[in-house]
């Protein structure tokens, strides 16, 4: 068994370092050591979210198009293995594990105090055991389809994948993660298995351990475990997304809901797409910051809204930037959606328009310094975004040098592009008039 | 220089009393990223004066006499590398809490020449004792928009489906205790108040409540203390008693309650008096019994309601300590109401007929101790526990917390568990 690679990275600025292996067949392994930190914490990823609807099975010939929610399906089904539920063997060692599956990625994890390197062995063997059986499967539905319905009665939710759904044509990013009760009762035991083997193989995985750990010691533990299992390579993996149009899908969706006030948020479709490493975070960074720059609690917009009574202090923002799409979101609770929605959009206009100013940039800069900063008192968040931003060719300490880079020409460039009225939906959830 | 490394191992609270009477626990550490300071004001929880007390932080976090507008505190907030000031109320047994947070980079991290330290607590203290004031009272609009607030917030609880149902089960069981009171109080008090009678109020509070500050992080307890004696010596009368929580109550016969909203997913939830208080020898034993009926993916309802029955995707139990009450809830298609109920209650009957296998008492046992060992590492839930010592009047260290779940045996947990009484049973379903 070959280790193909090992180094180190480091950052000045956070005072932090984490050691890096990759492993034959592909296998990409990261010790992150935190000194006098009880607890320890693994995730074993693999690049499979919901958005991975269609591709050609293990890389093959044969194209296979999935019933929606089977990445976060084969996640629960993973848990169980021919000896009984896997929950239960980490539980004796007084460790918790966990799972979750986004758009682009499913997670398994643990958390332990005592007995790393039993639980660690245990998270690498069941990962890598799948175990489907057609009344396991049949079971499952049951579960997830009240996981489906507890989501179907979360106005937050439902918000924010109304936008989805209507900021975006064709692309799966605009369907529910889960799937939907009816799609999850056409997964069988079969789909599972050729999705675990198309997607579940090391070479498009990922392990992050975080803790007061040797990373020699756990860099040994992964090779001798993938020393037994005799793995082949494989070849890329070939995913299908189809051609998103620039456009929105609708300009405005609207739902009812037993909601206390009205909900609204407002979107734009990134029309800029395509990058990937360090131009795709950069862009991020630069999002973000124009975002807290124009919406944030220090901003006009923000102060002038609040005072009218049109937004409370959950009014937020975000963007979310992968290779294939992006989308900046805004809103928050409101006694009124259309008028919050039009001055939304005014507030954009003047800004486009008028610019901001070079002090705001600054400490804003600054603010998001300190906050990637404090992140780190997190086992959960180091490796969490690790893993994310591996999964885009992206080292997170980049975040440091990343944001000293960014110019106020960055900032407006992205004022320009990323607001362009042609390209945003808007999703209300109205009171349903009790 | 070694003196003050030697002391930042120690990781244990060191208590003083400030010359106004303010608690101030410090906590040297030099495993975070940041330095956090929290501030405790305790009030008693009484049904009336739950939302007043709930609104004083709202009012307050708008300005002070030096910045005083909510825009220019975050703009000072943000220079000092995002500092961040959060307020929050607790409810802990009949014990209403406003709590303060500031949490700032430990100045190591961003070579700041300033006083990073300093500036950040100027702001709390400003927040704290300095509020806009006009006309005798605090600022008229701030008052009025903060209201509307609150207002949204108490409605917004509907919002939650998953909450909802599990503060609704508890206002039912508790209506004729304060404890029933929403710990954002009751919207027909908002309506009342007023900025005059808001800020005497906060007057009077400020003086006569117990109040406790935590600092936790690289920090020498000396200049903190001279720091701190210095920031907050506002003066102090002396502080008024904290009431007790009632605890102890018989149940005679268990009370269902039916809500019907627009829902997709019905919730039940299932009410009990545990009869025991955190000071009761019976408090460990409890706190197993709790999780081998519904805290972990172990425990009875989860390999019950869930994997066996395939009923739901969540069912657990909690315990709300400081009230003596434990809470289960589970997410269920509305038809499976009375198979679920079923399946519930003879998971509980069969922890108090012993039927604990030496698996779930042991990984139940292993499970606490980690989330134990784990407090260490989060500053909040440091402070957390060691406050939570303060309100139980049960303050242990991490050792003597893990010998004490270490001692409990079958026979303790069942002991415990014959105390619990079935108090009410809510669900909320879909309408007609």
């Amino acid at each position: 068994m070959a280790v193909i690679c090992e180094r180190f990275l480091e950052n000045d600025t956070i005072k932090e370092k984490v050691y890096v292996a990759t492993l034959d067949p592909g296998l990409e392994v990261f010790v992150f050591p935190k000194k006098g930190y009880n607890k320890q914490y693994a995730s074993f990823a693999t690049q499979f979210g919901s958005i991975d609807n269609t591709f050609y099975v293990e890389g093959k010939e044969n194209l296979l198009e999935v019933p929606d929610g089977v990445a976060h399906f084969l996640e629960h089904k993973l848990f169980e293995g021919e000896q009984g539920n896997v929950f239960d063997e980490f539980a004796r060692f007084g460790a918790s594990a966990n799972a979750y599956t986004n758009f682009t990625m499913t997670n398994y994890l643990f958390s332990s105090t005592d007995h790393f390197e039993k639980c660690f062995d245990l998270l690498l063997n069941f990962v890598q055991d799948p175990y489907f059986t057609k009344e396991s499967v049949e079971k499952e539905k049951g579960i997830i389809a009240q996981e489906i319905r507890m989501y179907e009665d979360n106005p937050s939710w439902r918000l924010f994948f109304n936008l989805l759904g209507s900021l975006f044509a064709v692309h799966p990013v605009r369907k529910d993660i889960a799937g939907t009760v009816e799609s999850i009762m056409d997964i069988d035991e079969e789909v599972l298995y050729k999705c675990y083997r198309t997607f579940y193989h090391p070479s498009n995985m990922a392990l992050f351990v975080v803790g007061d750990l040797e990373p020699e010691r756990v860099i040994h533990q992964v090779i001798d475990n993938l020393e037994k299992k005799n793995y082949q390579p494989m070849g890329e993996i070939k995913r299908i997304y189809p051609e998103e149009p620039k456009n929105v899908r609708e300009k405005c969706v609207r739902e009812k809901m037993e909601v206390s006030q009205p909900l609204l948020n407002l979107g734009f479709k990134d029309p800029n797409v395509g990058f990937t490493g360090r131009e795709l975070f950069k862009k991020e960074l630069a999002s973000e910051l124009l975002l807290e720059m124009l919406f944030g609690k220090a901003s006009e917009t923000y102060t002038r809204l609040y005072e009218e009574g049109l937004i409370n202090d959950q009014f937020g923002s975000t963007f979310v930037g992968e290779k294939d799409y992006g989308y900046s979101i805004m809103g928050g609770e409101t006694p009124d959606p259309d008028k919050l929605y039009q001055e939304l959009l005014s507030s954009i206009k003047q800004y486009t328009q008028g610019g901001f100013r070079e002090e705001d940039f600054e400490r804003q800069r600054r603010k998001m310094l300190g906050e990637f900063l404090r992140s780190f008192n997190s086992l959960e968040f180091i490796a969490n975004n690790f893993l994310y931003y591996h999964f885009r060719d992206n080292n997170l300490f980049d975040f440091v040098s990343l944001l000293k880079e960014i110019t106020a020409e960055d900032i407006q460039v992205r004022l320009r592009e990323l607001f362009d009225e042609k390209y945003h939906s808007c999703s209300i959830i109205n009171n349903n008039g009790r | 220089m070694s003196g003050f490394e030697s002391r930042l191992q120690m990781s244990k609270f060191l208590n003083y009393t400030l010359p106004n009477g303010v608690n101030l626990h410090i906590y040297p550490t030099d495993k975070f990223k940041t330095i956090v300071y929290s501030i405790f004001l305790h009030q008693n929880l009484k049904k009336d004066l739950a939302a007043k007390t709930a609104l004083l932080p709202f009012v307050l976090e708008r300005g002070s006499k030096k910045w005083p507008t909510t825009r220019e505190l975050v703009i000072t907030l943000e220079g000092l590398y995002g500092a961040d000031i959060i307020t929050e109320i607790l409810k802990r047994g009949e014990r209403q809490i406003v709590q303060f947070i500031l949490e700032i980079v430990n100045p190591v991290y961003v070579q700041e020449n300033g006083n990073l330290e300093k500036k950040g607590l100027e702001v709390l203290k400003e927040i704290l004792t300095n509020p806009v004031v006009e006309g005798g009272g605090f600022k008229e609009s701030y008052v009025n928009r903060e209201k509307e607030i609150l207002a949204n917030l108490v409605k917004g609880l509907i919002n939650d489906k998953v909450s909802y149902a599990v503060e609704r089960c508890i206002q039912e069981m508790c209506r004729e205790e304060d404890y029933g009171v929403y710990r954002l109080g009751r919207l027909e008090d908002i309506e009342h108040m007023d900025s005059k009678n808001l800020y005497s109020y906060y007057q009077d509070l400020l003086s006569t409540a117990p109040i406790d500050i935590f600092v936790l992080g690289k920090v020498d307890p000396e200049q903190t203390l001279a720091l701190m004696e210095e920031t907050f010596n506002f003066p102090k009368d002396k502080s008024f008693d904290m009431e007790p929580t009632l605890v102890y109550k018989e149940v005679k016969e268990p009370r269902y309650v039916e809500e019907r909203l627009d829902v997709n997913q019905g919730k039940l939830t299932l009410g009990y008096r545990t009869n025991i208080m955190v000071k009761d020898e019976d408090y460990y034993p409890l706190l197993i019994c709790n999780g081998i009926l519904g805290a972990f993916p172990h425990s009875k309802l989860f390999q019950n309601v869930r994997e066996k029955a395939s009923l739901a995707y969540y069912a657990s139990s909690r315990l709300e300590r400081d009230k003596g009450i434990m809470l289960i809830a589970s997410g269920i298609e509305m038809d499976n109401y009375e198979k679920a109920l079923e399946i519930i209650q003879k998971q509980v009957e069969s922890v108090k007929a012993g039927e604990i296998s030496s698996d779930e008492l042991e990984s139940t046992r292993v499970g606490f101790i980690n989330q134990v060992k784990v407090t260490e590492d989060s500053p909040y839930q440091i402070i957390g526990r060691y406050l939570g010592g303060i309100i139980s009047g049960r303050q242990e260290t991490q050792e003597e917390i893990i010998e004490q779940i270490n001692r409990v045996k079958v026979e303790d947990v069942v002991r415990a568990a014959e105390k619990i009484q079935l108090d009410t049973i809510y669900f909320l379903r879909n309408k007609e």
